[in-house]
This record gives structure tokens, C-alpha cells and sequence, in this order.
């Protein structure tokens, strides 16, 4: 009966991803994502992975489902009736050369297709038991925390974890190099609305509260940085649509604190164990716990403001397109 | 038939749905969520294989590079918008001009 939902559930989310890429209109499309981000998160629980399914509802459906939205204000149809006679023309002009192109592609991609389903046929018939569970068991009452996951990401690979911190930081200062250095240094002013005061009077709390708590579930339970990470970036985000844009508000040099704070503390911490003795990264058990806390809670307010200024960069960009369009 | 085999199957579908999104998609923006869903095919594979191998907890190592993939997956994401905002600001182009 079990596996009806699961069932289920496939076909939803290979509708939803299939429905996503094939829609006419852009926003069809994007909210098709949100709900295919969803989908996706629901089949994560199934699959016993809460704390991939916290994630991929924070970061995978929610913010980036943001960003697709505030995107589509660019993209959004506002163009001359001129250009869009153009676009299709250039549309109808080009279909016929594509066609020609389009027939061996989808060939590539279904081969590739049936290729992997043999392949997944093959694995299946690997015998259970192997993967690292057993290892990860072992050495859990070591790692300070009593969640396998954490104990992972912030423990046995802690590594992995510190460069993806990183990978978040470098992720922004492409963004600012895209978007150019008048964007980063001109001050942000986002539109004021008294509604939306109200409702961020409401909500910050919450959110600050509600992030805060998975932070410290994780050590017990499903949660953990980047979930508590995401929230209180929304939190930066809600700021922005209020008229409260933090990063024109925050004084630079704090600004960039906060978000190289987890990933220097980080690394700074696996160097201080590592001169005592042990590896990169090697917490001694008896404080392993307290310093994967403070570890979290600094990585959490770095990616929070990461995220921010990522948001709050890329929503800028869309007021630079009319100078841009005069001085052509 | 198993939870994971279901889900792992679903996995070569979303990967290949994807793939086929990033070759047909013309718009920037179609292509950049057809390479969310491709890596969500991926991640989707990591932990169904993940739940197969389950002791008294599923597989934490597939779980935790999972959580540390779609982080960098939406970075990256961020990266392209950025990209493909800033093209349109330029040229006005929505999509690639050498597919024409």
C-alpha cells in the first residue's frame, strides 16, 4: 500500500519536471519548478532523509525559487510590439534549421536514457550491507552529536562541508563580478511598504526563532546549519522587500564579516587541532560537541548573509537595465 | 518492487527529462531549471541507494554530500541567472544566438 504513495509521488514529480521545461509562458514554468522542488522534498522523507528534504524545500525550491521570480521581472513580456514581431520572425526562421538538429539530440538523450536504466539494473544487483552505515555507526558516540548526518557533515567530513561554505561565498563574488562594481557599491533602496512592515514585524521573530531551533535540533535530530542558514537569510530577504535592505544599512566592514565569519572561523579551527597533533579538522571528542555548535551557529549567520547578498545583488541588477538601454 | 528501486528508476527519468531540457530549452531560464532538474535526478539516485543500504539509520555519508550538492547546485544556479540577467541587460538576447 506503502509503495502506491511512492508510486505516486515518482509520477508527480517526473510530470512536474516534464511539465516545467515544456510550459509556454516563463512563469508557468518557474512556479512548475516550485512545485517540482516540492515534490522532490516529499520523496526525500520517503526515502528517510529529512534533513536533505529541509534543504531541498529551503534552498533548492525556496530560494532559488525566489530568485526565478525576481528573474522574471526581467524576462517578464514588455516588449514593443516591434520586437516581439521580430523574435518571431527570428522563432519561425529558425525552426527550420533546428528541426534538423533537434531529431539526433532527442536520439543522444533517449539512448543515454536507456543506457542508464540498464545501468541502475546492474547496481540493484549489488549486494546490500556495503556504503559506510556501519562506519558511521561505530564511530558516532565519537563524533559529539547524536545525528549521523551532522555527525557527518560537520565531523568525519568536515571538510567537504568547509568548502562548500566556500563554495557559497565564491557563488556571490561571481555575482557581484557579474553584475558589475556600481551595482555592489551603490547604495540599495528597495521599495517602502507599509503592509509589508507589518508583516515583517510578524515574521522575523518567527523566522529568527524557528531557524535558531533547527540549529540546535541538529545535533539530536534533522536540522542543522544550512537549514537554520536559509531561514535567517529569508529573514535578509524579507528586510529587502520591507525597505529595510540590510546591505546598504550594515556598515561594509560588518557586512564582510559576517559573511566570511564560518568560513574563516572554520578553517581557523581545524588548523589550531591540526597544530596540536591531530588532522585537518579533528575535533577532540571530549569538546567535540560545544565546537560543532559554535561551528554551526557561525556558518549558519554566513550563509544567511551570503544568501542575502546574493538575493539582494541580483534584485538590484533589473534597476541598471534602463541606463543601460539609454546609452545604447 | 522496493521503495529504492521506484525511486532510483525516477532518478534516470528526471536525469534524462533534464538532459533533454538543456538540449531543447531555448530560453535562459529554461535551461538553468533543466540543470536543477538533472541534478536533482543525480541527488535522487545518492539517496535511494542510500535508503537500500539502511542499518538502523539509512546511509549518512550519500545524505550529507547530497546536502553540500544542492547547496553548490543553487549557488551555481545564482551564478547563472546572474549571467543570463546581465546578457539580456547587454544584448536583450533571451536565449543563445548561435542556436539560430
Amino acid at each position: 500500500m506503502s509503495i502506491l504513495i511512492d508510486i505516486l509521488l515518482a509520477i508527480l514529480g517526473v510530470y512536474l519536471a516534464m511539465q516545467s521545461l515544456l510550459a509556454s509562458r516563463l512563469s508557468q514554468s518557474v512556479f512548475l519548478f516550485f512545485a517540482f522542488g516540492l515534490a522532490l522534498a516529499l520523496a526525500w522523507v520517503r526515502l528517510g532523509a529529512v534533513d536533505v528534504a529541509i534543504t531541498e524545500a529551503a534552498i533548492a525550491a525556496g530560494f532559488l525559487g525566489v530568485l526565478f521570480l525576481d528573474a522574471l521581472r526581467d524576462f517578464s513580456p514588455r516588449d514593443t510590439e516591434e520586437q516581439q514581431n521580430l523574435t518571431t520572425v527570428q522563432n519561425s526562421l529558425s525552426r527550420k534549421e533546428s528541426k534538423s538538429l533537434l531529431l539526433p539530440r532527442l536520439a543522444l538523450v533517449l539512448g543515454l536514457g536507456l543506457f542508464l536504466l540498464i545501468a541502475l539494473e546492474a547496481v540493484w544487483k549489488i549486494p546490500e550491507g556495503g556504503g559506510l552505515t556501519a562506519a558511521a555507526e561505530t564511530l558516532l558516540p565519537e563524533s559529539g552529536v547524536e545525528h549521523p548526518v551532522t555527525a557527518v557533515l560537520l565531523n568525519f567530513r568536515a571538510y567537504d562541508t568547509w568548502l562548500e561554505i566556500g563554495v557559497i561565498l565564491l557563488g556571490l563574488l561571481a555575482v557581484f563580478a557579474v553584475g558589475g562594481i556600481q551595482i555592489y557599491r551603490k547604495p540599495i533602496a528597495a521599495a517602502d511598504d507599509p503592509l509589508m512592515r507589518q508583516v515583517i514585524l510578524f515574521f522575523t521573530p518567527v523566522l529568527f526563532l524557528f531557524g535558531a531551533f533547527l540549529l540546535y535540533i541538529g545535533k539530536s535530530g534533522p536540522g542543522g546549519a544550512f537549514q537554520a542558514g536559509v531561514l535567517w537569510g529569508a529573514i535578509g530577504i524579507l528586510l529587502h522587500f520591507g525597505g529595510i535592505p540590510v546591505y546598504s544599512w550594515v556598515p561594509r566592514w560588518l557586512g564582510h564579516l559576517l559573511l566570511t565569519l564560518g568560513l574563516v572561523f572554520f578553517l581557523l579551527l581545524g588548523f589550531l587541532f591540526m597544530a596540536a597533533g591531530d588532522n585537518l579538522f579533528e575535533y577532540p571528542p571530549a569538546y567535540a560537541g560545544l565546537l560543532i555548535l559554535i561551528v554551526e551557529t557561525l556558518a549558519a549567520i554566513s550563509i544567511a548573509a551570503a544568501l542575502t547578498a546574493i538575493f539582494a545583488n541580483l534584485n538590484q541588477m533589473k534597476k541598471e537595465q534602463p541606463n543601460d538601454t539609454a546609452q545604447k | 518492487m522496493e521503495i529504492y528501486q521506484i525511486y532510483s528508476l525516477t532518478s534516470a527519468i528526471l536525469f534524462v527529462i533534464g538532459l533533454g531540457g538543456v538540449f531543447a530549452a531555448r530560453h535562459f531560464i529554461k535551461k538553468i531549471i533543466a540543470t536543477i532538474i538533472m541534478g536533482g535526478g543525480v541527488f535522487l539516485c545518492f539517496v535511494s541507494f542510500a535508503q537500500r543500504d539502511a542499518l538502523t539509520f539509512a546511509d549518512p555519508v550519500p545524505h550529507a554530500l547530497v546536502i553540500t550538492g544542492i547547496v553548490v547546485a543553487v549557488a551555481s544556479a545564482a551564478f547563472a541567472l546572474a549571467l543570463a540577467r546581465r546578457i539580456y541587460q547587454l544584448t536583450g538576447e533571451e536565449s543563445f544566438t548561435n542556436d539560430k
